[in-house]
């Protein structure tokens, strides 16, 4: 596959090609009693099951440890945000990906969520904070798009912002935040990419922001930025405890 | 399982300061990738124009064989640098034929 642009010092090329991450924003909708109970939520959860079965990785931080069997999780974020939860598997391929959302809609996922899915490759690696293992509870989740300046920018500006940003991105590392990398997703939406960031706070997720305002980073893109408490996938998926 | 693949673009600004010729050289280029798409199996089944009623100047709507043929053609183009002339949202959808 093609890079969308080139690594950097930070980010390296992923070597596990053609894996395509499969974002979710999704929406908890208001529901007439008995049209989401325990059989629609088992339904989905099986599904949720059989993806795994299939090589899908159901959380982010099963991208930075894929051989452990993590529970699905996601990112709570109705706090927030007009979304009640954020969140993203990676399936084997692109076509995986694509099914694999018409079955868990199917199963009933459709019921309780409205979802806006977002399909793409990977392109650059994970990356791990510096320092000390710390509880990182807390996701942060950027889709960004480069913008008009960036397009009609030469190449040696491209570079240098490059750099630039990955003054940034160290500052991020230096901050106790893993980077999930980065999943091109222009193929199938207006948004370019997205980098998800398992961080341990609130507050560090606001520092690393300022990091990227004080190098420019976003003279060059259009981005959308999501924050959520790290919680089990199946708790967030909630029947409503009258069969219809 | 068959794909289709609708693709929103319109010019950003630095396009209206290229010259003709590097207009027509470009668009050259571009319209050999969509040529070698079709010849893989993909089929552009039509380019309309929007401007009137959207934020986009044009839709083009195109099936392919699966969902990583529409990558292969998208990656192809933005590899021509088309993505850089061109602000653009894409969407991609599953065939219903054969679901129940």
């Amino acid at each position: 596959m093609t890079l969308l642009t080139e690594a950097t010092d930070v980010f390296a090329a992923t070597e596990s090609v053609g894996r395509c991450i499969v974002v979710f924003l999704a929406r908890r909708l208001p529901l007439t009693c008995g049209a989401f109970g325990t059989s629609e939520k088992n339904r989905v959860c099986e599904v949720l099951r059989t993806l795994q079965a299939e090589g899908w990785l159901m959380s982010v931080r099963a991208m930075f440890d894929p051989e452990t069997r993590t529970e699905p999780s996601a990112f709570d974020a109705g706090f927030a945000h007009a979304v009640d939860m954020v969140g993203a598997f990676e399936a084997p391929s692109l076509s995986a990906a694509l099914v694999g959302t018409v079955r868990l809609e199917r199963a009933g996922w459709s019921r309780q969520f409205a979802t806006e899915w977002l399909l793409g490759q990977r392109e650059f690696a994970t990356v791990e904070a510096r320092g000390e293992a710390v509880d990182r509870q807390w996701g942060f989740v950027a889709l960004w798009e480069w913008n008009d300046a960036w397009s009609a920018a030469t190449r040696k500006e491209r570079h240098d912002y490059d750099a630039e940003c990955d003054v940034a991105f160290n500052g991020d590392l230096a901050l106790g935040m893993n980077i999930a990398g980065r999943h091109r997703l222009d193929w199938a939406s207006s948004w370019h990419h997205i980098g998800i960031w398992e961080a341990p706070s609130l507050t560090a997720v606001d520092l690393a922001m300022r990091g990227h305002e004080a190098v420019a980073d976003f003279k060059f893109t259009t981005s959308r930025h999501f924050i959520g408490r790290l919680r089990p996938l199946t708790e967030m998926i909630e029947a409503d405890n009258v069969e219809a | 399982m068959s794909a289709i693949w609708i693709h929103y673009a319109r010019p950003r600004p630095h396009w209206y300061s290229l010259g003709d010729a590097a207009r027509t050289a470009r668009q050259t280029e571009w319209k050999t990738v969509t040529d070698s798409s079709v010849a893989a199996g993909g089929a552009c089944l039509g380019r309309y124009h929007i401007r009137g009623q959207q934020d986009f100047e044009t839709v083009e709507i195109w099936r392919f064989p699966d969902a990583e043929a529409a990558f292969a053609h998208w990656a192809a183009l933005t590899q021509a640098d088309y993505g850089e002339f061109n602000a653009f949202a894409n969407n991609i959808g599953l065939s219903m034929e054969g679901m129940p």
